[in-house]
């Protein structure tokens, strides 16, 4: 293992990405939260260090200084980076962290099935600003109001038409919904296909029919914007399927088998928030135990707090250990199915313990309007929701474990 | 042993399960985005007599005996079923009118329950962190430091205050008052107040020394008892809303409150906050007895009850999924409103610890 002490390269990264998140991120998001709004600012400015929304199609030589060895053979470090990189910035704010890299959602099926002329439309509509000097952000629209945990029943359907497919359909729950410039959308092209009908289609905000829904209201993150997209009969050239020129070789690919794989790559990066928001609970609280008393006595005096932070102790380091372990075998090309769920559902579950106790331990103080601790209480739920809840995650594990089919 | 209820308090039951069903539940989500409590809930909660039912009849109230604890966990239950922010203000009123029927000077009764007869609200403070500093010459008493986040501060005229060994009761006036809007509970017109050199004259002090002590964990033995029915009422909610979307949403071709995993999250959440209600029950009755233990069992049903409204709010949430994350449904307030339960007067468990060990030492 070389996540811990001795890798420069994931050591500078989680002090850059710290020290981004101290001085940048943690000032703003307790209004961000209150706002329910998007940190733009921040968003253009994060771009100079390597930030950016098409992160993933860019490399991370920005980030890092250096590109990973082109030999597809050799170890990567980029799941690892991934890992490193997003402990920190959750631990700024889970919300903002999500508002910089929910373009990504969008990018990883472009990176891994796209077409060199698909990743070049893509990237020319996330690139640049708005007319209202927004950077432009990109959304993933996969779930559907009927469809949350079981992305198989998809009902949005793309109907071929000469050299066009013609998307019909609603979307929920999308990261960026409202203000992204190009999605990602999936769509069923064959009634009775199942599965292996779903495609991908990138679509330009601009597209005739694509109307971005209402934005939601939420309990966490509420940096990062989550809404509804509706899809009425929207055109998208044949060109901008994913995944066509492996489906057409019968290759069996680019469909919704990749959408899971993608998920598997990003289940550990979202393990890690779930460390992060646990780990500024925990710090928070530590920090209280160390400098206040109750009733004349220090509260690092009594046993009853201190096991507790204890237990939060081992639940971070544990969780933190699934989500490396899970992203060096991503780098190391090893199938990590279970690894990745696990790390998923056993960060999910540390967050919710540890902001959870955290609030009860500091007491009234944590009722103030405002309070940081009640803050990383409510975005930690939705780390057992999404990207699969905890329920679908221990299907895998456990499918996994005795030989089934994981889907 | 007898688990019936008897006439009276079956239709204050039915009665307050009609009012949440109907009124508190319909209030409940504009009131959460409001901060603020509809106007009809002080009409309808004076009709009711919920602000004056522990205020002596002769002083305009409608407590005519002894007050019946168990008839409020009854009620309170019911109650949390419908809004905890809304059951936080009906309820605001007992432990103060209470503690000032028991303890109170002439002075101090007329004060408080003039103001209460006039549709006043009064709230109590428990300075479970140790903070406010007190003085005084054996008579008057100068207090200083931070009261709240409370529940009703905001609005409230008197507070009654229990800290170290003192309790008294404070006219809000001549405090520096801020109203908030914290998470949970919104609608509950939260304050803080902070008192610089605050005097209380000798006659609003209710108790000192070892008999203050005593009252304290009186009246700190009713506010947890209704806290822990309330606590098990929006436990309640929380299944009854989830149970109901779980047989309607289908995943994976079924209504995914078929599945197993769900099945038993939901059936976990039931049996603790059946348990948890009837730990309320017991403390209630166990303080209308008279029972020495009846502080100890508020205190374990507050406990039982904190976690319990925790774990099923998240759970809740849990089987609506992403739906659960939204204020479209009514889940994610009862996650935050579950906060208040465990955090309000302290940590119960670290309480007890102290208690404990302070009477080893």
């Amino acid at each position: 293992m070389d996540l811990f002490h001795d890798n420069p390269l994931f050591s500078g990264i989680r002090q850059m990405l710290g020290a981004f998140a101290q001085q940048q991120m943690r000032p703003i998001a307790m209004k961000h939260d209150a706002d329910e709004s998007m940190p733009w600012g921040l968003m253009k400015s994060a771009q100079a260090l390597g930030l950016t929304q098409s992160a993933l199609l860019d490399g991370r030589k920005k980030l890092t200084g250096v590109d990973e060895d082109p030999d597809p053979k050799k170890p990567k470090s980029q799941a690892r980076l991934a890992v490193a990189a997003s402990e920190e910035l959750a631990w700024g704010c889970a919300g903002i962290a999500l508002a910089l890299g929910g373009s990504g959602l969008a990018c990883s099926p472009v990176a891994r099935m796209g077409t060199d002329e698909q990743k070049a439309e893509f990237k020319k509509l996330l690139s640049g600003t708005g007319e209202n000097g927004h950077i432009h952000v990109a959304a993933m629209a996969l779930s559907e109001p009927a469809t949350g945990s079981d992305i198989s029943g998809l009902k949005t359907t793309a109907r071929a038409d000469g050299d066009y497919w013609v998307i019909r359909g609603s979307k929920q729950w999308i990261t960026n919904g409202q203000s992204a410039n190009v999605y990602v959308v999936w769509a069923q092209t064959e009634a009775t296909a199942g599965r292996a009908g779903v495609r991908g289609f990138i679509v330009g905000r601009d597209t005739p029919g694509l109307v971005p829904g209402r934005k939601e209201t939420k309990l966490g993150i509420r940096a990062s914007e989550t809404a509804q997209v509706h899809f009425e009969d929207v055109r998208v050239h044949k060109d901008m399927m994913l995944g066509a020129a492996a489906a057409a070789a019968g290759e069996g690919g680019g469909g919704l088998a990749d959408t899971k794989k993608m998920l598997d790559s990003t289940r550990p990066v979202v393990a890690s928030q779930s460390v992060g928001i646990a780990r500024a609970a925990y710090e928070f609280l530590l920090d209280r135990v160390r400098s206040s008393s109750l009733h004349g006595t220090p509260m690092a005096s009594h046993q009853h707090i201190m096991f507790e932070l204890a237990e939060m102790n081992m639940e971070i380091a544990a969780s933190r250990l699934l989500a490396h372990k899970a992203a060096w075998m991503a780098d190391h090309h090893l199938e990590n199915v279970l690894e990745s769920s696990a790390a998923k559902a056993h960060g999910a579950r540390t967050a919710q313990y540890v902001t959870t106790r955290a609030m009860v331990l500091l007491g009234e103080e944590a009722l103030e309007p405002g309070h940081p601790v009640e803050k990383w209480y409510r975005d930690a739920k939705i780390y057992d929701i999404f990207e699969g809840t905890g329920q679908i995650q221990r299907r895998i594990i456990s499918r996994q474990l005795t030989g089934q089919n994981p889907t | 042993m007898d688990f019936a209820l008897d006439a009276e308090q079956d239709l204050i039951v039915q009665t307050v399960r009609k009012l949440s069903d109907r009124d508190l539940r319909g209030w409940a989500a504009d009131a959460d985005r409001a901060g603020a409590p509809p106007d009809r809930l002080t009409a309808l909660g004076g009709e009711l007599g919920f602000f004056l039912d522990a205020v002596p009849a002769e002083a305009d109230g409608l407590l005519d005996g002894s007050y019946s604890h168990l008839t409020r966990a009854l009620r309170g239950f019911e109650l949390g079923r419908g809004c905890a922010a809304l059951a936080a203000l009906l309820e605001t009123n007992v432990e103060p009118a209470l503690a000032v029927g028991t303890w109170g000077s002439a002075a101090a009764k007329q004060a408080l329950f003039a103001s209460l007869a006039s549709g006043g609200l009064a709230t109590f403070a428990h300075d479970s962190r140790g903070s406010l500093a007190l003085t005084g010459d054996g008579k008057d008493l100068s207090v200083t430091g931070k009261l709240g986040p409370l529940p009703a501060l905001g609005v409230a005229t008197h507070v009654v205050v229990a800290a170290k060994d003192v309790l008294f009761l404070a006219a809000v006036e001549g405090m520096k008052r801020e109203a908030i809007t914290p998470s949970g509970w919104r609608a509950a017109k939260w304050g803080t107040a902070t008192l610089d050199a605050y005097k209380v004259p000798a006659d609003f002090v209710l108790a000192r020394g070892p008999a203050a002590r005593t009252a304290i964990a009186q009246v700190l033995s009713w506010a947890r008892a209704s806290l822990a029915a309330r606590a098990a009422g929006v436990a309640t909610a929380a299944i009854e809303h989830a149970e109901h979307y779980a047989a309607e949403r289908i995943q994976f071709g079924q209504p995914i409150g078929q599945f197993e995993a769900l099945i038993r999250l939901r059936d976990d959440a039931q049996t603790t906050t059946a348990a948890a209600r009837l730990c309320a029950l017991h403390a209630a009755w166990a303080i209308d007895k008279g029972l020495a233990s009846a502080g100890d069992l508020a205190s374990r049903a507050r406990v039982l009850a904190g976690d319990t409204v925790a774990k099923s709010t998240i759970d809740a949430v849990q089987i609506f999924g992403g739906y659960g994350f939204v204020n479209d449904y009514p889940v994610e307030k009862l996650m935050r409103d579950a906060r208040a339960f465990e955090a309000l007067y302290g940590d119960e468990r670290l309480g007890r610890v102290l208690s404990i060990k302070g009477t080893k030492e």
